[in-house]
């Protein structure tokens, strides 16, 4: 019985071990058929790769992250387990980005000369490169929650500029605006008015200047049956005739016009006399109104009106005086 | 009142004790190899071997069910690959662990607390310590040994059984393909995934075959005290599987 026992149980053991074994085994990838290969990447960030995640190329996958080491200060060394033999790039490096929209990441092998176009992962392999030692150079892409944050920030900054322009452009702007635009409906009738208008004169004018060219065109044509009259006319001697009279006139109207410029030039300086007379008689009168000056004191000062007055008076009786005795005042002698 | 709560004092007292004295008895026991080492195989068959039927039944329809579920949830946005992942997580570091060992607390702490009850309530225990036995060698020892060291390969065929369901189910059922069942599968294994239910359900063992062990050699009075034990046993057992899953879950997740 206890043989028995032991034989069924451990036969049951023994399943359940391999049952175990061959599970994590063909869980995690992993190949007895051959020693893995080990491979090394350096990285500034490894975001978020971490072991256990697929090593792929080309979209095939080759391996897993086995480890992820800090190197120094500035590295992160992460080691990969290729499971068989490929032709990997004599270039190659290491891309680690997101594998899709649930959180799992991937290393991608390519080519350091075919880097993605991001200058930030380009700058990147490049310095990695250039730390030198016997490892692929790898750099890491923005994840998921990277490329989210930034379009929340980017969210937001569109939200701050429609909140600014829901502030900016409140109901009073809507009424302004409403108005101008009534306003500018106005004057676009106005203009559209004014061009129909504008039409039309065009159109008058258009029409006259037609009708105007008709004329020079009549014209022109009486003007060249007057010149064929005038060339007939010419051939009997009227001409010289009209032209000695037309010649006299221009002279005798030459004359006129002379005399008229004399006349003018008199007249000019007549009216700067005048200007100077009327500005003297002005300054004049200005003394006048202000009291200034003696007629302006004679008119403002009574009392100097009387003295003149009195004056004057005094100079009459003189005359008189002397017109009445001369020899009081005046006395002649021969020698 | 005051008596009361003194007196519920005491037996909660009493009770750490006993749960102590005996651990105690119970490493003592380990040192009787000679007496517990024979009886180790037979036990290991009754616990381990003869609880596969009922632990492989389970998660056969955990399988099922679970990719079921996982067809009614990913449905829409994301991709049904993910069936496989849900199935191989959820089988491995959950349900086949824990429902198993429900199930086992059970089958296999009732039969523990039963037949150590009744060898006590009919003095087959007490005619052991007559003939310098020790009961703890001779009793405990095996049955915790074999619950402890049987429950993880039970679990590790359980969960082997509810993947091959879950797969069966995908294929058949959910239109999936083998290789996309597997893609999700695989997808965020870690090997940690698998040891984690393993160490799970070592623990489960070891309490659900100590917790029968104790409620069966403190049996009292006859066929009701037997009883009532292995209510104790199987609820206490139940209890302590859902708060090791915690302890666990706490520590190493």
């Amino acid at each position: 019985m206890r043989r028995r026992d032991e034989l069924i149980v451990g036969f049951t053991v023994v399943i359940a071990l391999i049952a175990i074994l061959a599970g994590a085994l063909w869980l995690s990838g992993t190949t007895m058929s051959r020693t893995p290969d080990f491979r090394t990447a350096r990285f500034r960030t490894v975001g978020g790769l971490s072991a256990g995640n697929p090593v792929v190329l080309r979209g095939v996958r080759v391996g897993k992250v086995v480890s992820i080491t800090l190197e120094g200060d500035e590295w992160v060394e992460a080691q990969f387990q290729i499971n068989d033999e490929y032709d990997f790039p004599e270039d190659a490096a290491v891309i680690a980005a997101s594998a899709s929209l649930f959180g799992e990441w991937q290393a991608e092998i390519i080519s350091r000369l075919q880097p993605p176009n991001d200058p930030n992962v380009i700058a990147d392999l490049a310095a990695a490169f250039a730390a030198g030692d016997d490892v692929w150079p790898g750099a890491t892409l923005p994840d998921i929650g990277q490329l989210t944050a930034q379009a929340g920030r980017i969210a937001t900054d569109i939200a701050t500029v429609s909140s600014r322009v829901q502030t900016a452009f409140d109901s009073n702007a809507v009424v302004h605006m409403q108005g101008a635009i009534e306003n500018f409906s106005t004057v676009t009738d106005q203009i559209n008015s004014f061009a129909l208008e504008q039409t039309e004169a065009m159109d008058g004018l258009g029409v006259s200047v037609m009708s105007g060219v008709g004329i020079m065109t009549d014209a022109a044509e009486m003007l060249q049956g007057t010149i064929g009259r005038l060339d007939s006319a010419t051939s009997q001697g009227e001409i010289d005739s009209i032209i000695q009279n037309a010649q006299a006139l221009s002279a005798e109207i030459r004359d006129v016009a002379i005399t008229i410029s004399e006349l003018i030039a008199v007249i000019h300086n007549n009216q700067a006399s005048i200007q100077r007379v009327l500005q003297g008689a002005d300054s004049v009168m200005s003394d006048l109104v202000a009291g200034t000056g003696t007629v302006g004191m004679l008119i403002s000062d009574s009392a100097l009106y009387i003295e003149t007055v009195r004056t004057v008076q005094e100079m009459r009786s003189l005359v008189e005086d002397i017109k009445a005795n001369p020899r009081k005042y005046f006395k002649f002698s021969v020698f | 009142m005051q008596q009361l709560i003194f007196q519920s004092i005491i037996e909660a007292l009493r009770a750490v004790g006993r749960f102590w004295l005996f651990i105690h008895d119970f490493l003592l026991g380990l040192r009787e190899v000679r007496i517990w080492a024979s009886l180790l195989p037979g036990q290991m068959r009754r616990v381990g071997v003869n609880s596969l039927p009922i632990a492989l039944f389970i998660s056969l329809f955990i399988g099922i069910v679970l990719a079921l579920l996982s067809r009614y949830i990913f449905t829409g946005s994301v991709p049904m690959y993910f069936v496989g992942t849900l199935v191989g997580k959820s089988i491995m570091m959950e349900l086949g662990p824990v429902l198993t060992g429900l199930a086992l607390a059970g089958r296999v702490g009732a039969n523990i607390a039963a037949e150590l009850g009744t060898m006590r309530v009919t003095e087959q225990v007490d005619a052991l310590e007559t003939l310098a036995y020790d009961t703890h060698s001779y009793l405990v020892v095996p049955r915790v040994l074999a619950a402890t060291l049987m429950f993880p390969v039970i679990v590790t065929l359980a969960i082997a059984v509810g993947l091959v369901s879950g797969w069966l189910t995908s294929i058949t059922l959910l239109e999936l393909s083998t290789q996309d069942f597997i893609k999700g599968l695989r997808q965020f294994y870690e090997f940690k995934d698998i040891w984690f239910g393993l160490v799970k359900s070592t623990s489960f063992g070891a309490a659900i075959a100590f917790l029968g062990c104790m409620k069966g050699l403190t049996a009292r009075g006859g066929a009701e005290g037997v009883g009532l034990a292995t209510t104790q046993a199987v609820v206490a057992g139940a209890a302590m599987i859902l708060v090791l899953d915690a302890f666990w879950a706490v520590l190493l997740l």
